[in-house]
């Protein structure tokens, strides 16, 4: 699994791509990105997490506003009576930034070569990448009835149905489910949508800016202008 | 109010889209930037839009009135209307777009909305514009 990075969807505009006709595209501001913490099967010999992993962090926040654990987990200069216990060898190099906004761990097949504490910036982490899968939250859509959370088809307008037409419809009779006549388990209802994980694979990207920590990728991407997403090089096989 | 990150993305797309590309630069000769003059709506313009045929490209000259625009920044586009053997054809062209390698101003129309959709419903003398006294000046595209 390649290594990702973090950043903001920025909003939607329009460029025009080689052969001159406009493409839609979103544009992502990913990173800096400082790695806090490197996750590997074992630590000399001794096992640790179990996986390759680095834990990346996203937009700095006020240090008076993250909590002491927030603040230890980035430096090593924050004072503690359990750290003082322990033995000096045994506490980790931390990344020696701010408290991180966002924190999250992207999952590795081998060990990487960075190092605690380095920046990760777009142009390292997607060289020469020609598609991303990107990885957001939603927009909410508050309680929602089958229509728009379902796709379901709705009633007639007219031909005697009354007030019915947005319903369900029918949701079991006396044999449905075996002859329980209750209605099945996963029928699909009204309810809470949108607000969740949503990954939106083979994205393809129209350009990086280095300069401004930018990527345009093409098409849109979950979630509302400003929202944190994710990014990785897609893993998408056609 | 916009973001500035779009801003800024816009103005650099609008940059590079402002240079021409080898093959058009050969073809007309002139400097790597595209002109874009200023135009009001009700103006008759000669529209050179860039065919791709092949190795070779070739230019399509597009005449017409001006009857609306809209957008802004990069995506602005504008909307020119002309009359073919009796049939009224209305093309939309991005202001921007690459695909243009030039735009000229012919004549002014002096007109008094901003979107000429009336011209749709005339036919024949009926369609003329009075013309306007005082010249739009170019810009060139590139200046900021």
């Amino acid at each position: 699994m390649p290594l990702g990075l973090l950043g903001t969807k920025v909003g939607m505009t329009q460029v025009f791509n080689e052969e001159g006709t406009m493409t839609p595209v979103t544009v992502l501001q990913l990173g800096p990105c400082p790695i806090l913490q490197i996750k590997t099967p074992e630590k000399n010999g001794v096992p640790a997490d179990g996986y390759h992993a680095l834990q990346v962090g996203y937009a700095d926040k006020k240090r008076k506003q993250a909590n002491r654990p927030e603040r230890g987990h980035v430096s090593n200069a924050l004072e503690s009576k359990r750290k003082k216990k322990r033995n000096p060898a045994d506490i980790p190099k931390k990344a020696d930034c701010e408290p991180q906004k966002y924190i999250r761990e992207f999952r590795l097949d081998a060990p990487s070569n960075f190092e605690v504490g380095h920046l990760l910036k777009v142009g390292e982490v997607f060289p020469d990448t020609k598609a991303v899968d990107v990885i957001g939250t939603s927009k909410g859509r508050g309680f929602a009835g089958v229509l728009k959370r379902h796709g379901f088809g709705g009633l007639p307008a007219a031909h005697g149905a009354k007030k019915v037409h947005r319903e369900p419809g029918s949701t079991s009779s006396l044999a449905s489910n075996r002859g329980s006549g209750r209605p099945k388990k996963g029928k699909k209802l009204a309810g809470r949508h949108g607000a969740s994980q949503v990954t939106i694979r083979n994205l393809k990207v129209v350009k990086i800016d280095q300069e401004n920590n930018l990527m345009l990728v093409e098409g849109a991407v979950p979630g509302f202008n400003g929202a944190l997403v994710m990014v990785r090089p897609t893993n998408y096989k056609s | 109010m916009k973001n500035s990150i779009l801003k800024l993305v816009e103005e650099q797309n609008q940059i590079t889209s402002g240079k021409l590309t080898k093959k058009q630069g050969e073809l007309q000769k002139t400097g790597q930037n595209r002109e874009v003059p200023k135009f009001e709506i009700g103006d008759t313009l000669d529209v050179h839009q860039w065919i791709e045929t092949g190795e070779k490209g070739r230019l399509q000259v597009f005449t017409g009135v001006v009857i609306s625009k809209r957008g802004e920044g990069s995506s602005e586009m504008f909307t020119v209307r002309r009359i073919v053997q009796g049939e009224g054809v209305e093309r939309i062209f991005p202001i921007h777009s690459p695909k243009i390698a030039k735009i000229e101003v012919k004549r002014s129309g002096q007109v008094r909305r901003a979107k000429l959709y009336y011209l749709r419903d005339r036919v024949g003398k009926a369609t003329r514009l009075k013309e306007r006294k005082e010249k739009p000046t170019t810009t060139s595209k590139s200046a900021n």
